[in-house]
């Protein structure tokens, strides 16, 4: 009884379908070849052993295989696994003794948690990317995870996809770890600083855990493409964003009120300065300049003083008068008499020269 | 050679070709099997490779030797803490035994019931003694160990062994997911607030302290300017001091002069007594009185 002809119940084939046995020759073709070469001169004794050697030797040559560059080849006989050969020529015993699967093992597969590619645009997964964190919040987290396999005999052997997924563990696998990787963070440093690490820690536990399963699979890149809040509160965190920006706004601002102020306070000061300065130096050099001419005016004094005060006096008087409006009143003009000067009308008609002459002389 | 013995001989061969592929049977690398003589087991056979039984009266089951996975539905646990967690795991499991396998579930779809029960019976029992921020964070690993011991002794009567169970997701049923979202929106808003209120303090401070030393550049500034200033009226004064002190009254004779001068402008009305200045104005005398 062949593997594959036991019906349900039995387990599938490492993808499916196995290798395929090479088609029997059709023997009454070969026969009937035999006997068009030899003519009528072939008789029985001499066509078996010459067909049966044919046969063999086609038969044998089947089991010439190539492994291509992106391939390993994993031989087994009778099932069992019994070597695997790298890239190359190579030769196997002819099937139904040994087979050889051939995966590829160079091609890195890539997964999506969190999100489908749906040709240039993304569809979120909600129920894959939402995530508990250490802290007790929600985020969603989207990430790529790329793998290829390393260990061909493993990965065919050891651990079963279901039909048609062929990453279906790697899927597993990879939600178990960033699960457990955000679970111990908090979401401030998943949405900061914490990303590389995350990164790192979600690779190393998905390849503990498919190196415990023997899986063959070798994590090439975890990569978080997309860390952000859920979208019933990105609102709120987008504010908390603005708010930072509004503080370093606010702080900016009073900095620039600062500068604009203090060089004006500055200039302000200098200018106080200056012309404090000026008024010193101006008082002092008045002082000397009125002393200097207080000082020549009492040389030629003391030279002459009665002359020098006579001509000062009256110098000083008529240039005095000559600016005012006069009144030259005898005390004793006044004497019994209550003395009146309408001072008010004289000054409301400015010119009347009579008037003042009311008291001149008895 | 006749051709009722060639037709002998291709009968014994046919008849060969049958017995011998009853007899023969290979186990792939990823196969066990058990042998069934007429519906009794009677061995297992884990190694692949060629084997050899009964014809006829025996026949071979195969069974899959690789890690199979369980994949859950996901189901509400109450943790410790009293709070529902809808919990989605995974459990990768083998067939161990053949024969108890065959015997007890006879095939992967009865493995897959009876393993349901246990893994689920077994997370809710160990769940059900962690906190749900442990189930979250802290004692993951711990607990899928825990869960994966205490299933695999109710497992192994089926001949099967698990050998990883894995909580996949731990979310929260819906109601309790939108308590938390209103927690860390009230969270956010809070840190914005305090944010735009230590930027509004830290402008005051910024402002404030402009102020003051505008204030105090402004006030020094006016300080040294008086002192310039007094310093200036003080050495003019010394310099006025110094002269008029020669003859102080000399000094005030002139300086009144010069009183006189600015202090009777263009329309001051004076009244004046006819002497003094006017003293001649009576007649000439040369010598006044």
């Amino acid at each position: 009884m062949t593997w594959n002809s036991n019906g349900g119940g039995g387990p599938q084939r490492p993808w499916g379908q196995g290798p395929r046995p090479p088609q029997p020759p059709d023997m009454e073709k070969v026969y009937q070849m035999f006997r068009d070469k030899f003519g009528g001169s072939m008789d029985g004794k001499r066509f078996w052993p010459i067909a049966i050697g044919v046969v063999m030797v086609i038969w044998m040559f089947t089991g010439i295989y190539v492994v291509g560059p992106d391939e390993e080849g994993v031989v087994t006989r009778f099932g069992r696994y019994i070597e695997s050969t790298i890239p190359g020529p190579h030769y196997h015993l002819p099937y139904p003794i040994e087979e050889v699967y051939k995966p590829k093992v160079t091609q890195v597969r890539r997964i999506e948690i969190g999100y489908r590619t749906r040709g240039r645009s993304a569809v979120d997964v909600a129920a894959e990317s939402l995530m508990l964190t250490g802290d007790e919040n929600i985020i969603d987290i989207d990430l790529s995870v790329q793998y290829r396999v390393n260990n061909a005999a493993d990965s065919l052997f050891n651990v079963r996809n279901p039909p048609r997924d062929p990453s279906y563990v790697v899927r597993n696998v990879a939600e178990t770890a960033i699960r457990q990787v955000i679970g111990r963070n908090s979401i401030d440093e998943a949405l900061t600083i914490g990303k590389e690490r995350i990164q790192a820690n979600t690779l190393s536990t998905m390849q503990k855990i498919l190196d415990d399963y023997k899986s063959g699979i070798l994590i090439v890149a975890v990569q978080l493409q997309q860390v952000a809040p859920p979208e019933e509160v990105v609102h709120a965190f987008k504010d908390v964003a603005s708010a930072r920006e509004d503080r370093v706004r606010a702080i900016n601002e009073a900095e620039g009120y600062a500068n604009d102020i203090l060089p004006k306070a500055k200039g302000e000061a200098a200018k106080q300065l200056q012309e404090a300065e000026g008024y010193k130096t101006a008082k002092v050099a008045r002082a000397k300049g009125d002393v200097q001419r207080f000082l020549s005016l009492h040389k030629e004094y003391t030279r002459s003083p009665e002359v020098t005060v006579s001509r000062l006096y009256l110098e000083t008087m008529e240039e005095v008068l000559l600016k005012t409006d006069k009144v030259v009143v005898d005390p004793r003009a006044g004497q019994g008499v209550l003395p009146y000067l309408p001072l008010d009308r004289l000054k409301e008609n400015a010119s009347p020269p009579q008037q003042p002459r009311k008291g001149g002389e008895p | 050679m006749n051709s009722r013995a060639s037709m002998g001989i291709g009968i014994i061969l046919v008849v060969l070709v049958i017995v011998l592929s009853q007899t023969i049977f290979t186990i792939h690398q990823v196969e066990q099997a058990l042998v069934v003589q007429l519906g009794k087991p009677i061995r297992a056979f884990t190694d692949p490779g060629i084997h050899f039984k009964i014809p006829f009266i025996q026949e071979v089951f195969t069974f899959d030797r690789r890690l199979l996975v369980l994949d859950q539905e996901s189901q509400e646990v109450l943790s410790s803490d009293k709070k529902n967690l809808k919990v989605d795991n995974y459990a990768q499991w083998r067939i161990e035994d053949p024969l108890k396998f065959y015997q007890t579930v006879r095939n992967e779809a009865g493995a897959e019931s009876r393993l349901n029960d246990i893994v689920y019976s077994n997370l809710r029992e160990v769940l059900g003694q962690f906190t749900m921020m442990e189930i979250v964070s802290g004692e993951r690993l711990n607990l899928m160990k825990q869960i994966r011991e205490q299933a695999n002794i109710q497992t192994r009567q089926y001949g099967i062994e698990l050998v990883d169970v894995r909580i996949k997701r731990t979310d929260l049923p819906p109601e309790n997911s939108k308590a938390v979202y209103r927690r860390m929106q009230t969270e956010r808003e809070r840190q914005a607030k305090q944010y735009r209120a230590e930027g509004e303090e830290e402008a005051v401070k910024i402002r404030s302290q402009a102020n003051r030393e505008r204030e105090v550049m402004l006030a020094e500034a006016y300080g040294t300017a008086q002192k310039l200033r007094g310093e200036g009226d003080a050495t003019a004064a010394a310099i006025y001091g110094e002269a008029f002190q020669q003859d102080p009254r000399f000094y005030e004779f002139v300086r009144s002069l010069e009183a006189y001068r600015k202090a009777f402008v263009q329309g001051t009305t004076l009244v004046l007594e006819p002497d003094g200045f006017f003293r001649y104005f009576k007649g000439p005398s040369i010598n006044p009185r």
